[in-house]
């Protein structure tokens, strides 16, 4: 990590919003292939979280100078554990990857209940509502979280996406969300093809 | 041949009468489910701040009674079941208040983890590990400093919890002796996963203190349950996930190897077995399990891919193999011939030569009592030695 802040520092002290950029692209293709890695198998998840930090960190140095200038977030998504459940590592290793990727990520946490998730659609306005859930106890708060949004006319204004591991592709369709990703790297393929289109 | 021959015989890889069956840690739910108990109501209570606080206060100065009531109540319904076996566990949590949490309470282990408590409508009590309450280093050296007399309380009360254990039901049901979670999980859980793996990279020094710390606590923990006179002990980290371990078998083995290389010479020296209990898609160190001593390993959860076949082909008979059933669907919502098909597999897969003990790979509180039921009809109909299946 301390290598890769310091080379942050030294593109931070250029002062060149144009610099930062360049780092973070590359920044943003090393986590790439960090997480194709994890997905071969051939890295592990201490090492996929150990990347997601370093990316925090660097993150932290590097958008200031960006910040109002030419980088603008891609996109604003909206994540959170479904309620009951209090699973998050996963929810917040897509955070770290979604956030690297360009962007802007609210996160409301565990155990979120239907109504913290249709008043951050509301307020936040996202194109995407990501959902994680490891529990098959707690599955069915997914679906009802997309009734509540189809009730108050909100799910055509936003995508869904779920993932954690009670879910599958086959559950993602019966309960009518867009997507299901089996894992960060895919979800954040997911969203990013979302949003440039 | 009785719960206790059955079991042992097992785990010596010999073919007992017939496949043993083995019960997961139940929840107050499904044991008060199986006894036809009333299960307590307490939800009303929490929402007011004077009763939340009485409450708080019967949790704190009842505490070992509690456990002790709550493990009879598991091991009635485990026999009512027909479990050959099940396990005992005693955690040592403080009740504090934390507003941060919808009903109010939170418990704090001698870990140093948050857990929440929540009791839902149902009248089901858990409480679920949230977050570490220890984020630095300087944190850490702290907590340990502050909790140093509750560790002798820890270890005088686990001894006291499984003496009653095995005085209570020792001749009806085998326990299966267990500390909760194991080095890792004490490793990482008290400082979050993301400052763990910070910590690996930055600070090794301070993870190894903190994995001897670990070690030598779970020692003495594992020391006090052998001296109830339990024949096998369960030691537990979840060290997979849906894909894979959560660390590479090369770091495992560099950061815990020694430490459970220790723990298992520390039971086998005491002439009982060591059962490992983790989640997740853990093929990738079934050759480290046995390098380490380990004698079995619990739960090989099918959702993440772990198979009895495959398990068996790749490890022999050098572990003896604990789980498999479903949790996620099948023991929740599947059909009686779903069921039948399922133990038939494992049996078929596994239980030729002993070394194979059927049970639940994990438990939470939506499992079926009746399913359970199945489950142990189904054992017994195919699990007859010599399996001829
Ligand atoms: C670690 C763990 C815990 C930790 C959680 C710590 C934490 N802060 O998260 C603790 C010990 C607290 C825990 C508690 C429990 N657990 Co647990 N736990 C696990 C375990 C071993 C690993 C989960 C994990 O973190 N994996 C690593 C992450 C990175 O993987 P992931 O979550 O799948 O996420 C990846 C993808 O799914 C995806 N993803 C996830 N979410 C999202 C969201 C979006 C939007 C996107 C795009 C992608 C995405 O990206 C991630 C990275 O690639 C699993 C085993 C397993 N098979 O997964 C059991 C497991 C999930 N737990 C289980 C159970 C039963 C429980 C308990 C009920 C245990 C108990 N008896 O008390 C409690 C429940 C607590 C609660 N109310 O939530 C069961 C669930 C079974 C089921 N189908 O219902 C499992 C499957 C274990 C088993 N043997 O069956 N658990």
């Amino acid at each position: 990590m301390d290598s890769t802040i310091d080379a942050a520092n030294s593109v931070a002290a250029t002062d060149d919003p144009q610099a930062a950029k360049d780092a973070i692209d590359a920044f943003t293709d090393a986590l790439q292939t960090v997480g194709k890695w994890f997905q071969d198998g051939e890295w592990f998840l201490a090492e996929l979280v150990y990347a997601g930090e370093i990316s925090k960190e660097t993150m932290k140095i590097l958008t200031p100078l960006i910040e109002g200038g030419t980088l603008e977030s891609i996109g604003t998504i909206v994540v959170g554990t479904v309620a009951g459940d209090l699973h998050d590592l996963g929810k917040n290793i897509f955070i770290s990857y979604a956030k690297s990727a360009g962007f802007n990520v609210i996160d409301l946490g565990i155990d979120v209940s239907t109504d913290r998730f249709i008043e951050a659609v509301r307020v936040h306005k996202p194109q995407t509502l990501g959902m994680s859930c490891l529990l098959t106890s707690t599955d069915m708060e997914i679906g009802k979280v997309i009734e509540e949004l189809k009730r108050q006319q909100l799910r055509d204004q936003v995508k869904v996406i779920i993932g954690g591991a009670a879910l599958t592709q086959q559950f993602a369709d019966g309960v009518g969300a867009d997507a299901f990703a089996p894992d960060a790297v895919t979800g954040t393929d997911i969203v990013r093809k979302w949003s440039s289109s | 041949m009785d719960f206790k021959e059955r079991i042992l015989t097992t785990l010596n890889h010999e073919e007992p009468d017939r496949v043993p069956v083995a019960g997961f840690i139940l929840s107050q739910v499904t044991s008060n489910r199986i006894l036809g108990k009333q299960t307590a109501d307490f939800a009303d209570m929490l929402e007011t701040a004077d009763l939340r606080r009485g409450l708080m206060d019967i949790m704190n100065s009842s505490w070992l009674d509690m456990i002790n009531s709550a493990l009879a109540d598991w091991f009635e319904a485990a026999i009512t079941l027909g479990y050959d076996a099940n396990w005992t566990i005693y955690s040592q949590m403080e009740v504090v208040e934390e507003p941060k949490f919808k009903q109010g309470l939170a418990m704090h282990d001698i870990w140093v983890r948050a857990f929440e408590l929540r009791v839902d409508k149902d009248g089901n009590t858990a409480a679920n590990y949230v977050h570490g309450l220890c984020t630095t280093e300087n944190d850490w050296y702290s907590w340990v400093e502050r909790n140093r007399p509750l560790y002798d309380e820890l270890i005088n009360n686990v001894r006291e919890h499984h003496r009653l254990m095995a005085e209570k039901f020792g001749d009806r049901i085998l326990a299966i002796g267990s500390p909760g979670s194991g080095v890792f999980d004490n490793t990482w859980q008290p400082m979050g996963f993301e400052n763990f793996c910070r910590f690996v990279y930055q600070k090794p020094e301070f993870m190894r203190k903190v994995i001897e710390f670990h070690t030598d606590l779970l020692l003495r923990h594992l020391n006090a349950i052998m001296d109830s006179g339990v024949e096998l002990v369960v030691g537990g980290d979840d060290l997979g996930q849906k894909t894979g371990p959560l660390m590479s078998p090369e770091q495992m083995e560099k950061l815990f190897g020694e430490s459970y290389r220790r723990v298992s010479e520390a039971v086998h020296s005491r002439k009982k077995k060591l059962l490992w209990h983790t989640d997740g898609n853990v093929y990738a160190l079934l050759d480290k399990f046995v390098e380490w001593g380990f004698d079995g390993v619990v739960s090989l959860e099918p959702t993440a891919g772990m198979a009895l076949g495959e398990v068996r082909e790749q490890v022999g008979h050098k572990l003896v193999l604990v789980g498999n059933l479903d949790i996620a669907y099948l023991l929740v919502r599947g059909t009686k011939e779903e069921m039948e098909d399922a133990v038939r597999k494992a049996i078929k897969d596994a239980a030729k030569g002993g070394g194979f003990i059927l049970s639940p790979c994990n438990s939470h509180s939506a499992i079926d009592p009746m399913r359970l039921e199945w489950m142990v009809e189904a054992a017994h109909k195919y699990g007859m030695y010599p399996i001829a299946i």
